[in-house]
């Protein structure tokens, strides 16, 4: 099956004209995003997020490999032609109102004026602006200007989402409101692809993530996957070096902090028996607590294991 | 030209006219027409006496003897030479603006994600543009044409191919407009380049005689090339009056020679804009 973005080996660098420095915002990216998924692109400001939006609608042109939508490479026109899109700090001109606004993309998606009479007023009503369409944007709030902004990304019922911080500025209603109207595209067989830096929001969200840091991917994978790293956590002090071993053998992971020795065990009973062992061993015990893995701790630990 | 490109092309050009009339550039030169050709209308009084003679009246001042033909060519051409350069130089002056706008940051992405090719954004843009001014040129050569024809019964055509010149050179200097705004997105400098091109058209056209005056072949043949390179303001301008005082044109060279120019930097414009990164 044709995935909804592919991208081969994908590098951007920007090169300083008068010193030239370069810098590789995008390292060698090959990810494929399959069609009917909701993906999201996670990383650190810096990261490569952005440019690599922009390499794959065109924006800029990779230095050297491919991105391709729909299998076909997006440097064509009409490669482009499924997918919308709703860049991160947009900056529609004021002085559309609007319905002019998604008269005027609509019309560069191709729409005829049949379609776009049809159109704009069912997005203006699905995304609640529906008394704002004769309204110039220069009056819209931020809020506003994003739910038109992602109405104008729909404007051609596009079989690819592509939005780069789609509820920033947001207001909790509004946001939302953004991730129903999300929800029911996804329920639609639309690919989305978000980029943001709100982690919460992509993992209640997305199917699929890929963190990528100082321009590759470091991390990729089903969200449920990454974050199944729950279980229970027993801190204690003053460990001795023989039992640590054999406590080492059971837990699922170790990490040393202040003096304290936390091990992460994958079941209640594994904790209670470690418990025992440690309290045998005349160990003081700091913490005994249920954890469950968030996207944030896996983001946090991807980026800080580079 | 199919459904699909009609409708891109048609999108941009009226997204340019949105922009010129939000920003007041339209209504700003539709006013000045508007007020230009009301003049003609109310203010100045023609009284043409069989067929060869008129008695004008400006402002209650009363001038006799004029030759109608000579009078009406002699209007026509004093409105053309105002509209060439003070014309020219506010239609460069409020279209500079319209350009870099569509490369903004948040803008141009948007636009580029489109299934629209980028030399088609690109030219739509210049399209829409050139028609804003052509609109209102024609307007007001139009509208006067009309009221002097009404008042003499002289139709002379000379008059309408002026504007055509004006609109050609207005679309030839909008190209090195669009070149500057797509390389260093800055409506200053292009500005500054057109005005350049357009204050050192007169000079270059004194190009047989600075070539007597300079004494290096290196200085005469920087002259000579920039006389030929560049475009011909200056003599298109004169070659407008030709036409409109009914003078045979000798030497339409300044044309297509402007037209060239027009070409390759249009060219550079889009190849420019093709390989940039946003």
């Amino acid at each position: 099956m044709t995935c909804a973005v592919e991208t081969k080996g994908l590098i951007k660098i920007f090169r300083n004209r008068w010193t030239g420095k370069e810098v590789r915002a995008v390292d060698g990216i090959s990810l494929n995003v399959e069609h009917g998924s909701t993906f999201g692109l996670l990383g650190p400001n810096g990261a490569g997020k952005t440019t690599f939006v922009k390499l794959l609608l065109s924006c800029a042109h990779p230095t050297a490999g491919r991105a391709m939508i729909f299998g076909r490479d997006s440097r064509e026109s009409e490669a482009r032609r499924p997918a919308g899109y709703l860049p991160e700090n947009h900056r529609f001109p004021t002085y559309m109102t609007g319905h002019g606004m998604l008269d005027f993309y609509g019309a560069l998606s191709g729409m005829d004026a049949t379609a776009l009479r049809k159109r704009i007023p069912e997005l203006l009503a699905t995304v609640g602006l529906a008394e704002w369409g004769a309204v110039r944007l220069g009056k819209y709030s931020k809020g506003m200007l994003q739910r038109v902004g992602l109405a104008q990304a729909l404007m051609h019922a596009p079989s690819l989402l592509v939005l780069d911080e789609p509820t920033d500025g947001v207001d909790p209603i509004g946001r939302r409101q953004i991730r129903d109207i999300l929800q029911s595209l996804e329920q639609q067989g639309v690919t989305i692809f978000l980029n943001s830096h709100l982690l919460a929001e992509v993992e209640l969200f997305c199917r699929d993530v890929a963190i990528i840091h100082r321009g590759k991917v470091a991390l990729e994978g089903r969200v449920k996957d990454l974050t199944a790293g729950s279980g229970y956590r027993v801190e204690a002090e003053s460990v001795p070096e023989r039992l640590q071993k054999e406590l080492r053998t059971k837990a699922k992971s170790v990490a040393e902090r202040n003096g304290h020795i936390e091990f992460l065990f994958g079941s209640r009973d594994e904790a209670n028996q470690a418990l025992d062992l440690l309290r045998a061993g005349g160990c003081a015990i700091e913490t005994m607590a249920r954890t469950s893995s968030t996207l944030e701790d896996v983001f946090v630990k991807t980026v800080n294991e580079q | 030209m199919n459904s699909k490109t009609g409708i891109v092309t048609w999108a941009l050009v009226r997204d340019t006219f949105r922009e010129a009339f939000a920003r007041k550039i339209f209504w700003g030169f539709f006013g000045c027409s508007t007020a230009l050709i009301l003049f003609f209308i109310f203010i100045m009084k023609i009284d043409v006496v069989e067929g060869a003679v008129a008695t004008v009246s400006l402002f209650g001042n009363t001038t006799r003897g004029h030759d109608v033909q000579r009078l009406v060519r002699q209007a026509h051409a004093g409105i053309a030479a105002f509209l060439y350069t003070a014309g020219m130089f506010l239609a460069v002056f409020a279209s500079a603006g319209l350009i870099p706008t569509v490369f903004e940051p948040g803008r141009i992405e948007l636009l580029l994600s489109k299934p629209v090719e980028r030399y088609h954004i690109l030219l739509g843009r210049y399209l829409g543009n050139v028609l804003v001014i052509a609109a209102n040129v024609f307007y007001l050569v139009l509208g006067v044409w009309i009221i002097f024809g009404v008042k003499t019964a002289v139709w002379t055509p000379g008059f309408l191919w002026s504007s055509v010149i004006i609109v050609f050179v207005f679309s030839v200097l909008l190209t090195v407009v669009l070149l500057i705004a797509v390389v260093w997105e800055s409506a200053v400098v292009a500005m500054m380049v057109a005005f350049a091109i357009m204050f050192m058209s007169p000079i270059l056209a004194q190009q047989s005689l600075l070539e007597r005056l300079l004494t290096s072949e290196w200085s005469r043949n920087t002259i000579r090339v920039l006389y030929y390179a560049l475009p011909k303001i200056f003599d298109l301008g004169r070659l407008a009056r030709a036409l409109v005082l009914g003078d045979p044109v000798i030497d339409w060279m300044p044309v297509w020679s402007s037209a060239l120019f027009g070409l390759v930097t249009l060219s550079g414009s889009l190849y420019a804009f093709g390989r940039r990164d946003y």
